[in-house]
């Protein structure tokens, strides 16, 4: 297999100006920085105004209360991350009100409020880093599980937005926008190492550094890596001789490495994420042999990200954003002795203009501008030996757009939020998206949100020109997929621990992409992808998160939720209607030693075959302490606690209609700071 | 693969280190916190409370925070350091039902929900609330850092601090921003 040299050369480039760049900057002069040097706890408060400080950085500057935004918002801390034991970004969704995982045992796919579509790679999912959007340009995926190219344990925050996004995001943000905020430098002011171990053979370390220098210069920098042997699995569909009685070992196998490097000065960060990921394919998708360890698939993400941020004296507040991808995916398939190779490489770079200020007192107004430039969206598949060249495709591709919000104050407890967002794609044409809200405080405890929005996905390459001149044939005329919501969220603090949330959701959906099977003139049999599905989704949820002395902390959530073909009225497939989700940490020992205690139930969902997978009950249970001993950090955890047997649906490309996920499992893991 | 680890374990921590010595010669600009912290303690100063048994001489005198911590290690400059007898200690998430036992409360921008409560509950508590997000004032916290061209100014709620029983120094009332109260 060819190696991502130029990638790994390039990421090792950008470590070393990072180690450099720290001695180069030349020395600010300042009036005060001699008094600065001083112990600043000798000065007056006359002094002290006149300090100063190095980037101005308040962790609530920008931040929007919860019950202010205009959606639904569920955050997930590092503290949760950790006391629930979390290993992927699947975990911490799974934990998230009216989310549900489906891993078909390559890559896992996330279902919001009833839609889940095995198989679309979490297309219709914005994730984001630090801002920085992750999903690729030929397939849109959002890497969920140990694709992921972040260590979770890098993790300070994950937004979770509920609803469509589209109105300040573009494309993919259907039905959830999901932001993974990385941790800071400065807040780590030192190193880390750490070190867990699992089931099935699975070993992970990482090692972080970060600082802030005394120029003002902050950096960090940290690498993982991770392997896994997997588990032996058998799958009833393939229990013949002549596939080794459907047990399959050696074939579940788990890779990947990632770095992270973040520098920032002044105005400027300057942020590089590298993460790959290698999986065996043990479900024989796509028609593979069984039980042949060769399956397999990787996927390379690396993007460099440079961004300015300034506060301007007429308190209007600019971001500026510059960035080039590289999304890198090797899938190797072994179909009757003969090595298929399936290839996707995409590349783009691009650049965000935003502005955000506070006009009249009552307007909070926020005007942005994007462009976004497909150097590469390349697709390619072929047979290795005899040399058969199936697909060869190379597309590029741009897009613009423009967008402006507006929250107005109305009165001191109604805000309006209005926006809309403009986007100009040169494979489709025009898109345009507004989202509305109305929330009302009638008392301090109490919020009222009244939601509308709509939403896109763009056709992606894969849809519109993915064509192997056998059965698959390209679509160049699809249009974008379209969304649109209403909602109606109540949220209500209960005395001093609790609050509560109320929220009732009714979405339409049209124009969505399907592949159908269609035969030409000529007789041949095809599939081709069409924007013909239609669905209506409508659903309740609710949720009491509590919070009380000593660190006894919890949430438990329940949804009811209904999606249907509105062609068939027919429930989709993999659309649970019940969801109910229990988290809770009791303190053992105070600040030092917590059981994390985690409960899943989904109900039954059907599956593509008309089937029904089985409801599921999962206990996890993590108990985790820090500081027992100086500096020392320690978890165990145990998954799915009473082996309750489960599976999840795949997609069309797997012969199984449910694939069997792990029993228990166990993870212990060592953290050291210095 | 552990053996590869390693090396890179070896690499980051041989060359990370160096640079961080490399740059010491320059002189620094403190960070937005260092100077908060160093606020928090000339309030310290500045503040008369009430003589009460959870004040008395030598006691300790406790600095906390709720919410998340953006201080990082910039507090621990003002931990220790005696103020008329009494001795900083710092609490980070004290239980939140009886935070009454600090003398000084930092209520991070992470609790802007629960601001008003938390006051709320304060009242008469003879507890001097400090926070730096923008509207805490006026939600009745005392003292309110902000930023003005890259410098920390604060803003008080002499009525707030009144109702606690709490005086403020006119030094530090002159320097201040004044804000009108619910």
């Amino acid at each position: 297999m060819k190696r991502t040299l130029i990638n790994m050369s390039a990421a090792c480039c950008f470590c070393l100006l990072l180690t450099l760049f720290p001695g180069t900057v030349p020395a600010e002069t300042e009036g005060v920085a001699d008094e600065a040097m001083k112990d600043l706890t000798t000065l007056s408060p006359e002094e002290l105004m006149r300090i100063e400080v190095a980037t101005v950085y308040s962790a609530s500057k920008f931040e929007q209360k919860v019950t202010e935004a205009p959606s639904s918002v569920t955050i997930v801390t590092a503290d949760e991350i950790r006391k629930y034991g979390h290993r992927t970004l699947a975990d911490i969704l799974r934990s998230v009100r009216s989310f549900y995982l489906s891993y078909d045992r390559n890559y896992s796919y996330a279902g919001v409020r009833g839609f889940g579509r095995a198989g679309d790679y979490n297309s219709r999912i914005l994730l984001l880093i630090d801002g920085h959007r992750v999903n690729d340009n030929i397939y849109d995926s959002a890497p969920l599980g140990t694709e992921f190219p972040l260590d979770v344990d890098l993790i300070e925050r994950v937004e979770v937005i509920r609803g469509p996004g589209s109105s300040l995001y573009g494309n993919n943000a259907f039905f959830a926008v999901i932001n993974v905020i990385t941790r800071r430098g400065e807040e780590l002011r030192g190193g880390e190492v750490s070190a867990a171990a699992g089931s099935f053979d699975t070993y992970k370390g990482r090692a972080t550094y970060g600082e802030r220098f005394t120029n003002g210069v902050e950096a960090f920098l940290s690498g993982s890596i991770s392997d896994s042997n997997g588990d032996r699995l058998f799958f009833k569909e393939f229990d013949d001789p002549a596939s080794n009685n459907g047990i399959t070992e050696h074939t579940d196998y788990d890779r990947s490495y990632s770095t992270l490097a973040k520098l920032s000065l002044a105005d400027f960060t300057l942020q590089g994420l590298y993460g790959t990921r290698t999986k065996g394919i043990p479900t024989a998708s796509f028609g593979t042999d069984f039980n042949d360890p060769r399956n397999k698939t990787t996927d390379v993400w690396w993007f460099v990200d440079l961004k300015y941020e300034r506060e301007l004296a007429n308190r209007w507040n600019v971001t500026g954003r510059l960035f080039y991808d590289v999304y890198d995916y090797r899938g190797k398939y072994i179909i009757d002795g003969v090595v298929n190779r399936d290839l996707g490489k995409g590349s783009w770079w691009g650049g965000e203009l935003k502005g955000a200020a506070k006009l009249f007192d009552r307007h909070k107004l926020v005007v942005g501008a994007e462009y976004r430039d497909n150097l590469h969206q390349d697709q390619k598949n072929f047979d290795e030996d005899p040399f058969t060249l199936f697909v060869d495709d190379k597309r590029t591709s741009y897009l613009w757009a423009l967008n402006v919000q507006d929250e107005v104050t109305i009165f001191s407890n109604l805000l309006l939020n209005a926006g809309v967002r403009y986007d100009r794609y040169s494979t489709f044409g025009s898109t345009t998206n507004p989202r509305l809200a109305l929330i009302y405080t009638p008392i301090e405890m109490t919020t009222f949100k009244i939601l509308y929005g709509s939403a896109f996905r763009a056709p992606n390459v894969y849809e519109l020109y993915y064509d192997d001149g056998r059965d698959l044939r390209a679509n160049p005329d699809l249009g974008p997929e379209k969304i649109k919501t209403y909602e109606l969220i109540y949220e209500q603090y209960l005395g001093n621990n609790l609050r509560g949330t109320v929220t009732g959701f009714y979405y339409e959906i049209k124009d969505l992409i399907s592949q159908v099977q269609e035969t030409d003139a000529d007789g041949n049999e095809f599939s081709i992808f069409r924007n013909i599905d239609e669905v209506k989704a409508k659903g309740v949820e609710t949720e009491l998160e509590g919070k009380w002395e000593g660190g006894l902390t919890g949430r438990a959530s329940y949804s009811f939720q209904q999606a249907r073909d509105s062609a068939t009225d027919q429930t989709l497939a993999n659309s649970p209607e019940h969801l109910v989700k229990v988290n809770v940490t009791v303190p053992l020992m105070r600040d030092k030693l917590f059981i994390g205690v985690e409960e899943q139930f989904a109900s039954r969902r059907k599956t593509l075959a008309g089937n029904f997978a089985k409801s599921f009950f999962l206990t996890n249970l993590t108990l985790s302490s820090r500081n027992l001993l100086r500096n020392l950090e320690l978890s165990a955890s145990v998954y799915n606690l009473f082996d309750y047997a489960y599976g999840n649906l795949g997609g069309l490309e797997h012969l199984q209609d449910v694939i069997q996920q792990d029993g228990l499992t166990f993870r212990v893991k060592v953290g050291y700071r210095f | 693969m552990f053996l590869r680890f390693i090396s890179f374990i070896v690499f980051i921590l041989s060359v990370v280190p160096g640079a961080r010595e490399a740059s010491c010669a320059e002189p620094r600009k403190p960070t937005e916190y260092e100077v908060k912290a160093a606020y928090i303690y000339n309030f310290a100063k500045f503040v008369e409370w009430p003589a009460g048994k959870s004040q008395v001489a030598g006691a300790p005198l406790n600095v906390c925070v709720v919410g998340r911590d953006s201080f990082g290690s910039a507090l621990d400059a003002i931990e220790g350091k005696v103020v008329g007898g009494r001795k900083i200690q710092l609490r980070r998430n004290p239980p939140q039902q009886v935070p009454g036992g600090c003398a000084i409360l930092f209520i991070s921008g992470s609790e802007s929900e629960q601001v008003g409560r938390i006051v709320a509950n304060l009242d008469n508590s003879n507890v001097l609330t400090i926070g730096d997000t923008e509207g805490f004032a006026e939600k009745g916290v005392m003292i309110n850092f902000f930023m003005e061209e890259k410098r920390v100014r604060f803003e008080i709620n002499p009525r707030a601090a009144g109702r606690a029983g709490l005086r403020i120094s006119s030094n530090l009332l002159k320097l201040a921003r004044i804000v009108g109260s619910p």
